[in-house]
């Protein structure tokens, strides 16, 4: 790709992300919202968060993309976070549990 | 030195930032969230050093862009894609920060009007798990908590990618640490999971996305997100009317 071509292609992503962060921000400021739609946008978060959390552990390869160990990993890191309300532990269980189980297998 | 010399004030001004307890708190909370997002910056690092962009212009998607996947399907894809294309998948990539930025829009409301064109450039997605989970704080207070936290996350990104390009390849893909974001955004929902609706918004959600893994483009995220609001919003209805006829 040309420089160009290049320069092109990263504005119009940069313009198209900006937009998708800023366009309901700033149509929706001054506009009050009906309550049902602020009710379901309670929900955003934990729906998004955890769609995201699977897509990543996919790694962009399907179903076939998790394997158990993975899953595993995902599973203490999550039972980690529950009991000690600690976003570290989490991680720390999980990766921990991640490497024994590779280790093993 | 006088009390009106604009070197004192400038001193006193950036003396009162650091000793904010808003600005401490966005900084304590940014850094466990940031650390499972290292081997994904050096990952797109290592990326951007090979893309067929060339690399100024691959490197000023840091700046310009600031969406790590967006980022990386955009210099991965710039051998074999036509810039149409490119800006077609992100936009695809992007649709979920359409649905932060409607969550996110009530708070922005209160907030003047320079700070809502200026914050949603930050808007990841880091920053929008922890502007949602700050009810509590004033329009002020969250504003700097946003700020703080915004600012930080850009410029450890930065460096980070930046270090990427030359360190990347250092990193045995054994370690596996492309797990880490994945725990680290599970690790999110369960810390920010308050009643029954939230949870049924969380297992529903995980359960669609997993279910259609296999559509392209992300578009798993998106599926599995929609489903997880509509099964929340059910569920707090539900759980009303059922409190309401008891």
């Amino acid at each position: 790709m040309n420089a160009p071509a290049a320069v092109a292609a990263v504005l119009a992503v940069g313009a198209i992300t900006y937009a998708s962060r800023a366009g309901l921000i700033l149509f929706l400021a001054d506009r009050p919202l009906p309550p049902n739609v602020t009710r379901a946008l309670r929900y955003v978060g934990p729906a998004v968060l955890s769609a995201l959390s699977i897509s990543l552990i996919a790694g962009g390869q399907g179903i076939d993309g998790v394997t158990g160990v993975e899953v595993a990993a995902l599973v203490a890191g999550i039972a980690a976070a529950a009991l000690s309300r600690n976003l570290i532990v989490s991680i720390g269980v999980a990766m921990t549990t991640l490497w024994l189980l590779l280790w093993l297998t | 030195m006088s009390s009106t010399d604009p070197t004192s004030s400038a001193e006193h001004a950036a003396a009162a930032r650091r000793h904010d307890p808003v600005v401490r708190l966005a900084l304590r909370h940014c850094i466990p969230l940031f650390l499972p997002a290292i081997p994904f910056a050096l990952v797109l690092g290592l990326a951007i050093s090979e893309s067929a962009m060339p690399t100024s212009v691959a490197w000023s998607t840091n700046v310009v862009v600031f969406a790590g996947a967006a980022q990386l399907a955009t210099v991965s894809l710039a051998a074999t894609a036509t810039w149409i294309t490119l800006v077609a998948t992100a936009a695809i990539i992007n649709l979920r920060h359409v649905m932060y930025s409607a969550a996110l829009a009530p708070r922005f409301s209160e907030q003047p009007r320079w700070f809502r064109w200026v914050g949603p450039f930050f808007l990841i997605d880091q920053l929008f798990a922890l502007g949602v989970a700050r009810p509590e704080l004033t329009a002020d207070a969250w504003r700097r908590y946003y700020l703080t936290a915004g600012v930080f996350f850009f410029t450890a990104w930065n460096v980070l990618v930046t270090t990427g390009m030359l360190l990347g390849s250092a990193i045995p893909a054994e370690w596996r640490l492309d797990v880490a974001p994945a725990v680290m955004f599970a690790g999110l929902v369960v810390l920010g999971l308050s009643n029954r609706p939230g949870i049924v918004a969380a297992v529903v959600g995980a359960g669609v996305c997993f279910a259609t893994l296999e559509v392209p483009n992300n578009g798993a995220i998106l599926l599995g997100a929609l489903s997880g609001v509509i099964a929340g919003y059910v569920a707090d209805v539900m759980i009303d009317r059922t409190g309401a006829a008891a």
